[in-house]
């Protein structure tokens, strides 16, 4: 049978259909679809409810998944609101749902009935950090005898790529023991004001790996994943922790498997 | 790896989700296929390592929920990329999607909404399923759906719309049953009319899966939360007379029970299938 493309004055009648819907699946207002519906012995507006219902429950499930620890500090209910509210200004774009959520911290960090809990939003994107490292594949670490061959003029200049699961993260709060003490039944208490965290989270295998960094190593290790060369990310380490040892720190990334491939880059200036 | 481990036509297998994966790893029990919703291996998460080593085992099947084949958009050209790559990894014996959409303007609402039944729905969704299957280089099953609501502009009757897809696509059909029924009960129509109005040549699958009914309203909810209903075992027995034997799949998502429980399932669809194929030699 040939195929025939459909008028594209049938086709945008389906696509404002289908706006219509889903306007009525994200907000709730279904007064602009109900006429395109049926009864059926049932008002059509229960029957969008249907799907709404389906709609909300499974990717507020999807978001309880990847922030179970925010769920716990603010309890089941409450967080089934913050989710449903998210959920109508933010819904998701890509169709794998451990990819949801991206800006769910920062909707946390402006959602007023949150402002007692000042530490949520970071917990948040801790937990964001270990969901997306748990999505990338560890690759193949590159070994520190691989840079031996590079003339001492270009050492400066030597750019590292970093594992793709790496994450950098700063908080003024200790939400990695927020985090840690949340996954026992009963949660020992932890003290906010035992100061911050400086973080680094990465695949590690099948697991996820996070550690707290001192602020020297911190300060080197994202400017490096930022993708400067030697030079500036010594600098910009220099300027966290003047004792800070260039030698040690960068056997220690080898170490820890953290760079995957290198370049020499010698166009970047290195700031002073 | 073993490619593509052929599924028996009577053969049945279950949905493969999370909490089972580890039991299922170190038992192995005995099963046609396992299936899986493909969005949940579309990142390189410790998860899809896992599927790999069971596909060494195990036939697969590759259920899409999201590609979205009904929307009044463009197809979305990275996921079909994303789900053409992991076929690649997987090898699956079937793939399969849904006449049904579930993305509109860059929001993905993850359920299966459906279309109005009209001449320019089925020529975009002929149109959306001939790209999938050009671009997955795979002929792709298509499950109908369970539906709450119908539009007042939905004139082609569902079974006649899908088959008229797979006249025009080519593609096979995934019979739901479950939904067949679900559906049946909530407009009121004759399920065992649904069935026969079929082409038997395109089944290629049949899902079978629990609903409840909704409080309040004379509503069936496809849940995929309980075990298979009777009267569902009873259309699946005349699916099976009509279409002959078809790889047949249990499907569980809400309220997971123990993996013995699904087993359980699909034992009961085995004897099923078994009867059958007597009765068809007798």
């Amino acid at each position: 049978m040939p195929k025939s493309w459909p008028m594209p004055t049938d086709v945008l009648m389906l696509l404002e259909l289908q706006m219509r819907l889903s306007r009525a699946i994200l907000r709730g207002d279904t007064a602009e679809i109900v006429a395109a519906i049926l009864g059926d012995g049932l008002d059509p507006a229960a029957r969008v409810g249907i799907y709404r219902n389906h709609a909300f429950a499974t990717l507020g499930d999807a978001l309880r998944g990847t922030f179970p620890v925010v769920c716990r500090l603010v309890d089941k209910r409450f967080f089934a609101y913050a989710a449903h509210e998210y959920l109508r200004e933010h819904p998701p774009h890509s169709r794998c749902l451990v990819e949801y959520g991206a800006d769910f911290a920062d909707f946390l960090a402006q959602f007023a009935p949150c402002e007692q809990l000042p530490y949520l939003a970071d917990v948040a994107r801790f937990e964001w950090a270990l969901n997306i490292a748990a999505t990338v594949r560890q690759e193949t670490p590159l070994q520190a005898e691989s840079l031996a061959a590079i003339p001492p003029a270009e050492a400066a200049y030597v750019a590292l790529r970093m594992q793709p699961s790496l994450s950098y993260l700063v908080s003024p709060w200790p939400i990695d023991a927020v985090w840690q003490a949340n996954q026992e039944d009963v949660p020992p208490t932890i003290d906010l004001a035992s100061g911050g965290a400086s973080l680094q989270i990465r695949r590690a295998g099948e697991t996820v790996a996070w550690r707290r960094l001192d602020p020297g190593s911190f300060a080197f290790r994202t400017a490096l994943a930022d993708g400067l060369v030697l030079a500036a990310a010594m600098s910009a380490a220099t300027l966290k922790d003047p004792a800070f040892e260039l030698t040690e720190s960068l056997r220690q990334v080898f170490a820890e498997g953290l760079a995957v491939a290198f370049c020499i880059s010698p166009k970047q200036e290195t700031s002073r | 790896m073993t490619k593509c481990r052929p599924i028996p036509s009577h053969g049945v297998g279950i949905g493969l989700r999370s909490p089972h994966v580890s039991e299922i790893a170190a038992t192995r029990p005995e099963l046609a296929f396992l299936e899986m919703h493909a969005e949940n291996y579309m990142a390189e998460t410790p998860a899809l390592e896992r599927l790999l080593e069971l596909r060494r085992d195990y036939a697969v099947s590759l259920h899409g929920v999201a590609l979205s084949l009904g929307s009044a958009e463009e197809l979305d050209r990275g996921h079909l990329g994303r789900f053409k790559a992991l076929i690649e990894r997987i090898e699956p014996m079937l793939v399969s999607e849904h006449l049904a959409w579930s993305a509109v303007g860059g929001a993905y609402l993850n359920d299966l909404l459906p279309l109005p039944y009209t001449e320019a729905s089925l020529d975009l969704f002929c149109r959306h399923v001939e790209e999938a299957q050009e671009a997955l280089g795979r002929r792709l099953l298509i499950e109908n759906p369970s539906s709450y609501l119908r539009y007042r502009d939905s004139l082609i009757p569902e079974a006649e719309f899908i088959t008229e897809v797979v006249c025009r696509t080519g593609c096979g059909i995934l019979c739901d049953v479950n939904n067949i029924y679900v559906s049946a009960w909530n407009f009121g129509f004759d399920p065992f009319d649904y069935l026969d109005a079929l082409p038997i040549a395109a089944i290629g699958e049949i899902h079978l899966a629990g609903h409840h009914a909704a409080e309040d309203v004379d509503i069936l909810i496809d849940d995929h939360g309980s075990r298979v209903a009777q009267p569902v075992w009873e259309l699946h027995a005349a699916a099976l007379r009509r279409f002959g034997p078809v790889p047949t799949l249990i499907e569980w998502d809400t309220d997971l029970p123990a993996l013995g429980v699904l087993l359980d399932e699909a034992h009961h669809a085995e004897k099923l299938a078994h009867a059958d194929r007597r009765a068809d030699a007798a």
